[in-house]
């Protein structure tokens, strides 16, 4: 299964973040952040939570199955 | 839950101290098999256990201090990995049983367990790696 949508890319340059700091304030290593970014690894929804939390906007703006 | 560094290490120093004690009583009660290969006997080996333990939780107390991140995806390619290991170890029990069938197994009970354990950690170690690579 893939993600239809997957827009934290865009917001996380949007906000002008490293993957490196990202990956620190969410509490995950770097490895993972790329890993949603290129679609390979689907978030679990508390980790999609808090990236929508972070960025202040719905799940379903980031991300759609 | 992450456990802290400093609770892993007592937990391990307490572990090998145990080993360690229960070795020194084998070898003095003499309890258990003079033939335990490679180490003589079963308390050798335990003291060997309790000796090794106790140097790696004083290694990781002084040079361990750094607090590893392990999120989601660590655990998510573990779990991967443990059933990958768990399916081995199936399928081997499999071939080695009809192995013994064939030709009778000989070696001692110990050695054959520790081959199947340090097999199994292969194993787990070699999925982790790989699927690492994939999610």
């Amino acid at each position: 299964m893939a993600l239809k949508k997957n827009k934290l890319k865009e917001y996380r340059e949007k906000n002008k973040m490293t993957q490196e700091k990202l990956a620190g304030i969410i509490g995950v290593t770097r490895q993972t952040i790329i890993s949603i970014e290129n679609g390979k690894y689907i978030p679990s929804l508390p980790l999609a939570l808090k990236f929508s939390k972070l960025f202040k906007c719905k799940v379903e703006n980031l991300f759609e199955v | 839950m992450e456990m802290e560094n400093k609770t892993r290490v007592t937990i391990m120093y307490a572990i090998a101290l145990v080993a360690f004690i229960l070795g020194l009583l084998f070898n003095y009660f003499k309890i258990g098999s003079p033939h335990f290969q490679t180490f003589g006997s079963v308390g050798n080996w335990l003291i060997y256990l309790g000796f090794v333990g106790l140097i790696i939780a004083t290694v990781r107390l002084i040079f361990v201090s750094k607090k590893k991140t392990t999120d989601e995806r660590m655990e998510f390619v573990a779990t991967k990995a443990l059933r990958i290991s768990f399916l081995s170890l199936i399928i081997g029990a499999f071939i080695i049983m009809i192995i013994d069938g064939i030709k009778t197994i000989t070696i001692p009970y110990h050695m054959f367990m520790s081959y199947l354990v340090c097999g199994l950690l292969l194993i787990y170690i070699i999925a982790y790696k790989i699927l690492l690579k994939f999610y």
